[in-house]
């Protein structure tokens, strides 16, 4: 009941997409060139994940072994634990890495040097292995005191957690605020055409990173924010296509996405936490440091696992964001200019294979996305 | 166990008896300058002596034994003059150096070296060079110095001269006020002192050839007579030298949430010992509780030290049990405290701190190079462990000292090794492992 709930959407149900062809709209030359970029991220990405698993593997049954490296109890060996297989995961995953960024300088998607990408993002990295001991901090104290019913009260922790990162996450991100007053206008009219009010616009500056462009919107009741990346407002895109996309943004705090996908978090975490109880029972549950290394395997089998649905979720979510951005600019060809706009700049394969569609796309196709704006059109009365 | 291993062939003495002459203290900058230049002097000679002697054991594979010879007066003149203008030893030097000096070096030159590590000598030099540096002991021909000029444009060169800075310069000024106030140099900075001189000497000797025996930085090993007096928190080591080159290399990343509760820890302590200073100035005594939670506290931050900067292998747990990690703090029972100690206690500190800031430096130092050496070699060099374990000792006494746990000042003193009836430290190493070359053999290469 929860799920249809979360699942209720504006776009209007017997909406239909018409084909496109994207060789027309998009370019013959980008279009092949957007599936051979496409395509070899995609193998790096295939390639990693059977790299990741295989690893994992092998730590689930070998990490144990590391516990001898703590003198800690068993939460503080844990914690070690966890972070040694995420330090060993980063390792191997850093050829792939690079290999990503080999790809994306050679197509003009990035301007970082490889060891700013290989080495740049310790801090991020510590960052995930703080979240990481909290995470077990929490899970193995439940455990331990608990017994096995600790999944019930761990997954609550988490949303809570999760909840609260939602929340303050705005404030995390160095921005500048927006000072194109007619941007500004633009924003008030659309908020009030969609029935919110006082969301502050800010600037990213991603100069020197990427020549890709993007936004956000990002934290939930008073904490809301809509954050464009540099590049979306450096003369690239006009102000029509820069509407379209702060029209498509507050549509997400318009619908309540964010803490709709906070919903969604809880509604995966409780069986996710109840199938990681009993994945680990055999090692003595959750309480003990010898589970961890297991625990790491299965929770990157369940991420997998969700892949698809909260892929499919997530794109019904920017699906209905896009509408609503339509009917807040009314300027279907302004969306439509923007979409073959991300197409060169991104290099995003207009229509990329089932496989990746349904495991990775997270937004409509550029196809799709294409295809809405025309049935928007086709459903106005003519004027 | 020293008596087993082969002596080092730089090795220093020291016949000084700590009693200083006031007026010569008071003056002592001044009264260096005519050695200084002298030795600065003799610094450009000896290196250049050097590298004929580099080019001679390159191609000949023998040395020169007058100009060994020469490198090696030196060497023990800049020793000399690095102890006076320290305050490690009384009298005015004699002018290229003279048998019978308080501190002295004695001396084994090696005529015979591999060419190998002969040609690559600069190179190997580097690590036990940035420790010198670190420690900052005495008089070595030439170091990098900055200069700012008046237009703000800076330039770098070498120089010729004593070395200035890092512990032994902290521990000198510290000794200065220490001598001239009380006519005696404390023992602990004067053989802290010393400690840096013998290693710079052994470092500088290495690297302008007098020896191809590689420096060791083991406390134990370059000042074996240092002896740590009686003390209330003392350091109780069982670590293996052994590492694990995963935890090595994630170990700052792995510290993390050790820091993050660390600082949590640190902002509980500071009301703590708050209220035990007072406590302590009305009843002389720190209640057992708060002694309890500080002495916690300060070992704890002894284990995320060693386990921070590779002197300890496992990670550590999170609360500071004793016992617990193999670098470990023994901190006794609250004893009665003089009141006038308490009432002053952080302005006393002050000059334990500096010397605990100097103690830090080189404790990064160490975790650099132990940091490299575990990775490479899945072993901490157990030369630049022990200097890292008497650096946390130093700090976890001054800590003691600062809040509360004991008002014994630290013993600055660089001493590892475990002494009968007055030394506190316990080194309980693992049995040592099967050597793997006779004594007699060339010695090899131990970073740090």
């Amino acid at each position: 009941m929860c799920a249809s709930l979360l699942l209720r959407t504006s776009v209007p149900a017997g909406l239909h997409l018409a084909h496109v062809d994207t060789a027309a709209i998009f370019g013959r030359t980008v279009v092949q060139e957007a599936v051979r970029v496409e395509r070899f991220f995609l193998v790096n990405w295939v390639l990693m994940q059977v790299t990741l698993f295989a690893t994992l593997w092998v730590y689930a049954r070998r990490g144990g072994r590391f516990a001898r490296e703590s003198a800690a109890g068993p939460i503080g060996t844990g914690m070690l634990l966890g972070m040694l297989g995420l330090g060993i995961v980063w390792l191997v995953q850093l050829p792939f890495r690079l290999l990503d960024v080999w790809w994306a300088r050679r197509h003009g998607l990035t301007e970082a040097g490889y060891l700013e990408w290989a080495f740049g993002h310790w801090l991020e990295l510590g960052g995930t292995f703080v979240s990481l001991c909290v995470a077990l901090l929490v899970v193995m104290f439940l455990a331990r005191r608990l017994g096995e019913i600790w999944w019930i009260p761990g997954a609550a922790v988490f949303v809570a957690i999760g909840t609260f990162f939602a929340f303050v996450q705005p404030y995390l991100v160095p921005t500048s605020p927006l000072h194109d007053p007619g941007l500004q206008r633009a924003v008030t009219q659309f908020e009030r055409r969609q029935g919110v009010s006082g969301i502050p616009v800010s600037v990213e500056d991603v100069s020197g990173t990427t020549s890709q462009a993007n936004a956000y919107a990002v934290g939930f009741r008073g904490s809301r924010k809509v954050v464009l990346w540099s590049t979306m407002v450096d003369g690239t895109f006009s102000d029509a296509e820069v509407k379209a996309v702060l029209a498509h943004e507050i549509a997400h705090h318009s619908s309540n996405h964010i803490p709709k996908g906070l919903a969604w978090f809880a509604l995966f975490a409780l069986p996710g936490a109840w199938i990681l109880m009993r994945a680990t029972r055999g090692r003595g549950g959750m309480g003990e440091a010898a589970a961890i290394p297991l625990a790491l395997l299965v929770v990157a089998a369940l991420q997998l696992a969700a892949l698809p649905a909260q892929s499919w979720i997530s794109r019904r979510m920017e699906a209905e964001a896009d509408w609503k951005a339509l009917q807040t600019t009314r300027d279907p060809a302004a969306a439509r200019r923007l979409f073959v706009g991300f197409g060169k700049t991104s290099l995003a394969d207009p229509n990329p294979p089932t496989w990746a569609y349904a495991l990775l796309e997270n937004h409509p196709t550029l196809a799709q996305r294409v295809a809405m704006a025309d049935a928007w059109q086709r459903r106005q009365p003519a004027s | 166990m020293d008596d087993e291993r082969p002596r080092l062939p730089i090795r220093i003495v020291v016949h000084d008896d700590l009693v200083r002459s006031r007026v010569t203290v008071f003056f002592r900058g001044l009264l260096a300058i005519p050695h200084l230049i002298v030795v600065s002097l003799w610094g450009v000679a000896a290196f250049a002596v050097s590298v004929i002697l580099w080019l001679a054991l390159l191609f000949e594979g023998r040395a020169p034994k007058s100009l060994q010879s020469f490198v090696a007066t030196y060497l023990r003149y800049s020793v000399q003059v690095g102890a006076y203008v320290h305050l490690a030893a009384a009298p005015f030097p004699r002018f290229g150096g003279a048998d019978g000096y308080p501190v002295d070096l004695e001396i084994e030159p090696a005529r015979m070296q591999a060419r190998g590590r002969v040609a690559a000598r600069l190179v190997l030099a580097l690590p036990p060079l940035l420790l010198a540096t670190a420690l900052g002991g005495g008089a070595f021909f030439g170091n990098v110095s900055w200069v700012t000029r008046q237009n703000g444009l800076g330039s770098g060169g070498w120089s010729t001269g004593v070395t200035m800075g890092g512990v032994a310069a902290t521990a000198a000024v510290l000794g200065w006020f220490a001598a001239f106030a009380r006519g005696r140099m404390p023992r602990g900075l004067r053989d802290l002192i010393v400690y840096a001189i013998a290693y710079t000497a052994q470092v500088t000797g290495f690297l302008l050839l007098v020896t191809d025996r590689y420096p060791t930085s083991d406390p134990s090993r370059v000042l074996p007579f240092a002896e740590l007096p009686d003390h209330a928190v003392s350091l109780r080591l069982q670590d293996r030298l052994e590492r694990s080159r995963l935890t090595v290399f994630f170990r700052l990343l792995l510290a993390i949430p050790h820091l993050i509760w660390l600082s949590f820890w640190t902002v509980l302590v500071l009301p703590a010992a708050a209220v035990a200073w007072f406590a302590a100035l009305a009843t002389a005594r720190v209640p057992q509780a708060l002694h309890r939670f500080i002495a916690a506290w300060v070992r704890y931050s002894t284990h995320v030290g060693a386990f921070l900067f590779v002197v300890g292998g496992p990670f550590p747990g999170f609360v500071g049990a004793a016992g617990s990690y193999p670098v470990d703090l023994v901190i006794a029972l609250p004893e009665r405290q003089r009141r006038s100690v308490t009432l002053f206690r952080f302005w006393l500190a002050i000059p334990a701190l500096l010397v605990s800031s100097a103690y830090s430096f080189v404790l990064f130092v160490v975790a650099v190079l132990g940091w490299w050496a575990a990775l490479f070699t899945g072993r901490m060099p157990e030369g630049i462990r022990n200097l890292g374990a008497v650096s946390l000792r130093y700090t976890g006494q001054a800590n003691a000292y600062l809040f509360l746990l004991t008002d014994r000042y630290p013993d600055s003193g660089p001493a590892v090794r475990d002494r009968p009836h007055h030394e506190q430290l316990q080194l309980e190493l693992e049995p040592p492992p099967a050597p793997t070359r006779e004594p007699h053999d060339p010695p090899g290469i131990e970073p740090g």
